[in-house]
């Protein structure tokens, strides 16, 4: 998942050419990323992830890092194994 | 870059939508977006030439041009675009006026589309300063493209500069975008997002009035710009990164603050609490596009609901989440004409910046076309394109709903929501006031402490000069005002006798009468004050008032005063003591009213259910009375009619003014049994010139001849004055007729804010109530009594001199309604309860009782609004839209049961006693041994139905058998007894199998013949039967009926035997009002049931319709065929039967049925028969059964408590065809408009006028002419008595007329009680009402028991109104009385 997420980021929503992306680094502080490319971010992992992002979930505590959307990730697929 | 030049590309929808704008307004520079960049710097005009040329070669949409192939709008991209730079110099005008002049002119110059898309020019404006003029069709370009235009522009002017060559980017054009967008739409619809916003835009109704303005359609806009400032900036970022507020980006952030700012501001000015607003999404799809100029923008729809309890924080919270909703579903092409319809705001929160020029110091301007979309009221941006730090914010409102001055003002209101918002996020968004304290403004003069004059002084005047001018006249009756004076102070002097003085408060009861004139005019000579009681007063509420106020005296005349006993007060009979005030001296009594002492106490009905006795001053009555004088210029000559009531304060105005202006009262007695139309006899003897009344009043007087009428003023009060109304009125008088609006509550002395109707000025739905009388004030506040601007609605407040000083003996009453003054220090301000406003011309408009805001689905609904536009309906001429509540359906677990027979609380009427037992239990106690006499035993039902054998009969009766229980031991049992008997099933297509299997066996065992009934129209009698009945046993029940005695009238068979159970003949046949009579005769009883069995076969309904019923018109099918309720004759538990059913029948209990023994489709009737009115169709008869010891309590509670399976019921619905009429919560309440006027007016055309004026949550469900409207005794109308109609009632054709005497009262309570209904029209038809034929024997046997007569039970039917039988009833009685 870190993968394709960090290759998403890389290919699809940062202008400049990066070499890499660090998983702590703010993504959305440094101007990386802006919302409307987190907004296809969060799409891009509901699809990769199979989980439902509700608006309320779409806050900085989730998406600041990639770290950040990797925890979220795990979190939301927990409980939605146990909802089945 | 694109290779495809000057091929044909179609139009984006954004494009399309912008192209369809433009054509609607061809010629108005609708879409020119104009930037000036003022660059502090020397500018190579040759250089920049060059590059902008390379800036044109470099960026399509510079080339683009627009055409029409075939109506459809096509763009191209050209080849080659030739460049010459206009160069403007303006070195030589001395001011900037000739710059913004050409400035000005540019942006709104039009271009041709066919030919170009932009106009630019490079403007010299002093020795280092230009300006570059940017101007593009928004068909090609958006911020964030004019942002990537200008900085492609910037380094392609520096390259020039430096002589060097660079590469250019390789970015997408738009042409690219075009063909991206093409793709997109093509896959297929029904994306999450597409649905989203089709979700999103359908509930919306409504869009926010801003200042009470309605949106008037034009493209005319003007722009009011603010700076937000630093300091405000600064906070706003900083805010912005607090972890309460912090979003993925600091734009997104601040987008939201604003957001939240914008909709608080919305609702603040508009009232509005669903809030659309549009916001641009920037739409750049992909990377790539990022880079590309053009046109990406789609405004899409945010929809925020407004909370009552909302902070700007728990505010920010929604937006916040609304905001992310919106973002993951705006993608390109979202926008429809759904959406774009669902808002006419706009929030813009542009975050597109404009470095410096070539490094020079560089200014950048986005000019306003002073145009905008005519669909949108207000259009508000938030940008800071210089990157300043400072935001801007830029206001462009439609000119033809704003005036400047308004359109001057929002910027200041939204800011002092923004500062409050800043000073304190999480305070009520409802806390800053709009207004800046400073700009608080009284709306009257300042009160100035003008003279006191007094009435008494001026009446006294007034008699000195003209002793012989006539003062009053009633009838025959004339005094003039020194003999009015003369028994004033005759009567002034015995009072005093009496003990009366300054401190004591004199009630007075009276019909209008000189004697209440007189007796006004003398306890003001006594310095003691008066407080007028109306004679329709109920005793008990006369003596409330009298204690209430502490009235040492009850001043009153003869035919008034022997209804009422009141111990402990001086009561005096003015006409028995007329001899002894004849002898008192009539000289004056020198008496100066102090201006603080008390005038009078006027009681008005309060919410408590007790009257409020409202204190008034002599300086607040004065206040009032010598205005009015001078404005309404009442004189010598004028003659007002005194024909109100003087428990009212319009009456006032009636009574005083002219005795203070030397003008003349005409009194207009009440009349003591029949309605009060004085009103019209005051307009057919045409004796008066000057005329205070209510509106409602004046809507009596549409078919009377007022032309030749003499009154000039008309004082109207009391009530809202619609515009049609007044208009309606000033055409029916003669032209020089005088309207006066007058508005004031009692607290504020009779009037206080005062309009003249002027038929150029007064457009809206009602008459402004104008502009405070002298020395008073109003303002209108917002729930935090902040001053709210004009235009917007708030509570109506008043101050001044004629304040009332509150309520009689009702400390804290007066403390909550008259509150300090934060305006005027160390004064009150009384809380109206009236929402107002102030309209464009400065006049106070009445908008409504804060409390007439009901609550509709969720929807807060103003009734006048509703009221209004009907009133625009010329055929209307009066309106009152009321909320019916139906009675709220019991939950089931507040429902208790009679501790003795398990009645339910929820059954109509029902009233337990303290013990717990219903009032059918307690009433039987009563006849409970009569009813014994009813019944009978088994020889004599042998020899009942042997009575007619021997004429070769080959059946002694037919056993309805239904297969269950009951109807099975009634078979067993006949044929036990020896008798020749047909069984008689209706198969009804719902008998289940097993209840087959049961019939089939039982008949074969017991060896008797056996028919089942069919009727191909079962369906639809089950469907009338739930539709009139609320359950399917009525219908089924007549099907049986009627088709049993059809087989025994062809078989000649003399009876048919029911299995009804005891309790059942209380639910069809007996009622309790058939065991009152004293000598009961049972004979009598059956007579009654016989004639209501015939009715019952002429009742309208699905059976008389579907099935041949033609047996019934001869009257001797009831001879020939008799029935005969089996369980009259027997007597027999449960237990007993059910034994027996299993030795004797065979009887097997189905398994199929759920709780009943044989019956699918039963399970419905209960079904809906409980969600339609709360309970079991069982509770009654089941009760009953109790009651006669057939069930005990428990087992009948165990089968109306049983659980019905929902989803079989639903599927049996469907099957029928069946749907509940009313979707559920239509149920509970509706939205009832009461009419007068042209009787046959459309309703399906009034819906379409209301709809195109009122969202679909405002329309009235149902419309109900009514031949007058009923009034209060005050006059105004009587919306309590109105909310009383049943639903049946509403939706009958005849009008609503209520009693008009003593008889119709009475049947009206007597239809009322049967019926089950509040209210009842005399002219409403006792069948449609659910009359049937037992209600018949009820209503029959009541009016008997009333009137001791013996009207026959069939006459209900011929004269089904209750105006019909009461005039039946009036006739009978008077031929008695004159034999």
């Amino acid at each position: 998942m870190k993968e394709k997420i960090v290759s998403y980021i890389k290919n699809k929503l940062v202008t400049e050419s990066i070499e890499t992306i660090n998983i702590h680094e703010d993504l959305l502080g440094s101007g990386l990323v802006d919302s409307i490319g987190m907004v296809q971010l969060v799409l891009f992992i509901e699809t990769e992830a199979g989980i439902k992002v509700s608006p309320e979930e779409m806050t900085i505590e989730n998406f600041m890092t990639i770290n950040h959307m990797l925890r979220f990730i795990a979190s939301k697929q927990n409980t939605d194994t146990k909802q089945i | 870059m694109n290779d495809q030049k000057d091929a044909l590309l179609p139009l984006t929808k954004s494009q399309s939508a912008l192209w369809a704008g433009q054509r609607m307004h061809p010629n108005v520079p609708l879409h020119n977006v104009v930037y000036t960049f003022e660059i502090n710097g020397e500018i190579d005009k040759i250089l920049f030439e060059k590059a902008f040329q390379k800036l044109i070669n470099a960026t399509d949409i510079l080339r683009m041009v627009f055409s029409e192939e075939k109506g459809i709008p096509v763009q191209k991209v050209l080849d080659k675009v030739d460049f010459s730079l206009e160069f403007v110099d303006f070195m030589n005008s001395n001011d900037n006026v000739a710059v913004e002049k050409w400035l000005h002119q540019s942006t709104l110059r039009l271009m041709d589309l066919s030919n170009s898309v932009f106009h630019t020019a490079l403007l010299k404006t002093g020795p280092n300063n230009y300006i570059w003029f940017l101007k593009l069709h928004h068909l090609v370009t958006d911020a964030v493209s004019n942002s990537i235009l200008y900085n492609r522009m910037n380094s392609f002017y520096k390259n020039e500069l430096e002589k060097v060559t660079v590469p250019l980017e390789n970015f997408p054009s738009f042409s690219d975008y075009i063909k991206y967008e093409n793709d997109q739409s093509t896959t297929p619809s029904g994306s999450n997002s597409e649905n989203y916003w089709i979700d999103k835009t359908k509930d919306i109704l409504e869009q926010p009035q801003f200042y009470g303005e309605k949106l008037k359609k034009s493209t005319e806009a003007r722009r009011t710009s603010i700076e937000l400032g630093g300091e405000r900036s600064q906070k706003l970022r900083n805010l912005a990164k607090q972890p309460e507020f912090r979003g993925w980006t600091e734009d997104l952030t601040l987008f939201n603050i604003f957001l939240t700012l914008y909709s608080t501001y919305i609702h603040r000015v508009s009232g509005q609490n669903k809030i659309v607003i549009g916001a641009p999404a920037h739409n750049r799809p992909t990377r790539d596009f990022q880079k590309t100029a053009g046109l990406f923008i789609e405004v899409l729809p945010l929809v925020i609901e407004i909370e009552d309890s909302d902070t700007f924080i728990s505010l920010f919270n929604r937006v916040k989440v609304e905001t992310n909703s919106y973002l993951r579903n705006a993608s390109p092409g979202s926008a429809t004409p759904q959406t774009n319809s669902s808002f006419n705001t706009i929030l813009n929160y542009i975050h597109a910046d404009f470095p410096d020029f070539n490094s020079f110091p560089t200014k950048t301007e986005w000019l306003h076309s002073d145009h905008m979309d005519s669909n949108h009221a207000l259009r508000t941006h938030v940008y800071d394109m210089n990157k300043s730090g400072t935001f801007k914010m830029a206001f462009d409102t439609n000119c033809l709903t704003f005036s400047k001055a308004t359109a001057e003002e929002m910027p200041n209101h939204f800011l002092n929501i923004l500062d409050g918002f800043l000073e304190n996020f999480e305070q009520s968004i409802f806390k800053p006031a709009l207004l800046p304290a400073a700009s608080l403004k009284s709306n009257s003069e300042d009160i100035s402490s003008t003279q006191f004059q007094s009435i008494l002084s001026s009446f006294q005047h007034n008699q000195e000069q003209h002793p012989n001018s006539v003062s009053l006249q009633a009838g025959n009756e004339i005094l003039t005002y020194s003999s009015l004076n003369k028994k004033a102070n005759q009567l002034a002097h015995y009072l005093t006798s009496k003990g009366v003085n300054e401190q004591t408060r004199v009630a007075l009861h009276f019909y209008r009468s000189t004697d209440y004139i007189i007796s006004v005019l003398a306890v003001l000579k006594t310095g003691a004050a008066f407080i007028p009681i109306a004679s329709d007063q109920p005793s008990e509420r006369i003596k409330y008032i009298i204690s209430n106020s502490q009235s040492a005296f009850l001043l009153s005349q003869s035919e008034l005063i022997s209804k009422i006993d009141i111990p402990g007060i001086g009561i005096l009979d003015i006409q028995k003591e007329r001899s002894i005030i004849k002898e008192q001296p009539d000289t004056d009594i020198e008496i100066q009213n102090d201006p603080k002492s008390l005038a009078y106490i006027l009681y008005t009905s309060g919410s408590t259910g007790k009257p409020k006795g409202v204190l008034i001053s002599h300086e607040a009555l004065s206040n009032y009375i010598f205005w009015a004088k001078e404005a309404y210029n009442v004189n010598q000559k004028s003659v007002f009619p005194f024909f109100t009531s003087i428990g009212f304060d319009l009456t006032i105005t009636s009574t005083l003014l002219p005795l203070v202006s030397g003008g003349r009262i005409n009194i207009y007695k009440e009349p003591t049994t029949e309605p009060d139309v004085s009103l019209l006899k005051v307009i057919d003897d045409n004796l008066v010139n000057c005329i205070k009344l209510t509106p409602s009043h004046l809507s009596l007087l549409k078919d009377k001849k007022l032309e030749t009428s003499y009154i000039h003023t008309m004082i109207v009060g009391g009530e809202e004055l619609k515009l049609n109304l007044a208009k309606t009125v000033q055409a029916a008088f003669p032209s020089e007729l005088k309207i006066y609006n007058e508005y004031g509550p009692t607290e504020a002395t009779v009037g206080c804010i005062v309009s003249r109707y002027n038929q150029d000025k007064h457009t809206k739905s009602s008459v402004p109530i104008g502009l405070p009388i002298s020395n008073m004030n109003a303002y209108i506040l917002d729930t935090y009594k902040n001053q709210v601007p004009n235009g917007v609605v708030g509570e109506l407040y008043l101050s001044g001199a004629g304040l009332s000083n509150g309520y009689a003996n009702a400390p804290s009453m007066t403390a909550e309604k008259f509150e300090e003054n934060p305006f005027s220090p160390e004064t009150k301000m009384y809380k109206t309860g009236d929402l107002g406003r102030v309209n464009k011309n400065g006049e106070f408009e009445y908008i409504g009782r804060l409390d007439e805001q009901v609550k509709l689905r969720g929807y807060r609904i103003e009734l006048a609004d509703i009221e209004s536009n009907l009133l625009d309906v010329p055929e209307i001429t009066n309106c009152a839209v009321v909320l019916v509540e139906n009675k709220e359906i019991t939950p089931e677990d507040e429902v208790v049961n009679c501790t003795t027979c398990g009645l339910p609380s929820n059954y109509p009427n029902a009233d337990f006693n303290e013990d717990g037992v219903c009032h059918l239990c307690t009433a039987f106690e009563t006849y409970k041994d009569k009813t014994e006499r009813y019944f009978k035993n088994d020889e004599q039902l042998v020899s009942l139905l042997t009575s007619k054998r021997g004429q070769n009969r080959s059946y002694d009766c037919i056993s309805l058998l239904s297969g269950g229980k009951d109807s099975t031991y009634v078979l067993a049992r006949l044929v036990n007894m020896g008798l020749k008997v047909l069984a008689f099933t209706m198969d009804n297509g719902y008998i289940s199998e097993q209840a087959k299997a049961n019939v089939d066996r039982i008949v074969k065992k017991l060896g008797v013949d056996h028919i089942y009934g069919q009727t191909p129209h079962m369906n639809e009698i089950f469907v009338d039967s739930l539709n009139q009945h609320h359950n399917v046993c009525n219908g089924c029940f007549k099907t049986i009926y009627t088709l049993s005695t059809k087989i025994a009238l062809e078989k000649q068979i003399p009876f048919i035997v029911t299995g009804l159970s005891r309790g059942q003949f209380f639910e069809t046949r007996l009622t309790e009002e058939l065991f009152w009579d004293d000598e009961l005769d049972i004979s009598k009883i059956d007579d009654t049931i016989l004639e209501a069995r015939k009715l019952y076969h002429q009742e309208s309904d699905a059976v008389k319709r579907l099935l041949d019923v033609s047996i019934f018109e001869d009257e001797s099918v009831f001879e020939k065929v008799e029935f005969v309720d089996f369980y009259r004759f027997s007597d027999v538990s449960l237990e007993d039967m059910l034994i027996y059913l299993k030795e004797k029948a065979g009887w097997i209990r189905p398994t199929d049925t759920g709780r009943s023994t044989n019956c699918l489709i039963n399970q419905v009737g209960i079904y809906v028969h409980k969600k339609d009115l709360g309970y079991s169709n069982y509770s009654f008869p089941y009760s009953w059964d109790v009651r006669l010891g057939h069930k005990t309590r428990d087992e009948s509670l165990e089968e109306i408590n049983e659980v019905i399976d929902e989803k079989e019921v639903l599927r049996i619905m469907e099957e029928i065809g069946y749907n509940p009429s009313q979707p559920e919560w239509e149920s509970n309440s509706k939205l009832v408009a009461y009419y007068t006027g042209e009787k046959d007016i459309s309703i399906k055309n009034l819906q379409n006028l209301l709809t195109q004026q009122l969202p679909s949550y405002m329309l009235p469900s149902v419309y109900k002419h009514l031949d007058e409207m009923p009034l209060t005794s005050n006059g105004k109308v009587d919306k309590k008595s109105l909310k009383n109609l049943s639903a049946v009632q509403l939706a009958m054709e005849t009008s609503y007329t209520a009693p008009r005497n003593e008889i119709e009262e009475l049947l009206e309570n007597i239809w009322a009680e049967v019926l089950k209904l509040n209210k009842v029209g005399v002219h409403d038809n006792f069948i449609s009402l659910g009359g049937h034929s037992l209600a018949a024997i009820r209503v029959t046997a009541r009016i008997n028991e009333e009137i001791e007569y013996n009207f026959s039970l069939n006459k209900i039917f011929e004269m089904p109104t209750i105006a019909e039988y009461s005039t039946y009833i009036e006739e009978t009685l008077t031929s008695l009385l004159e034999k």
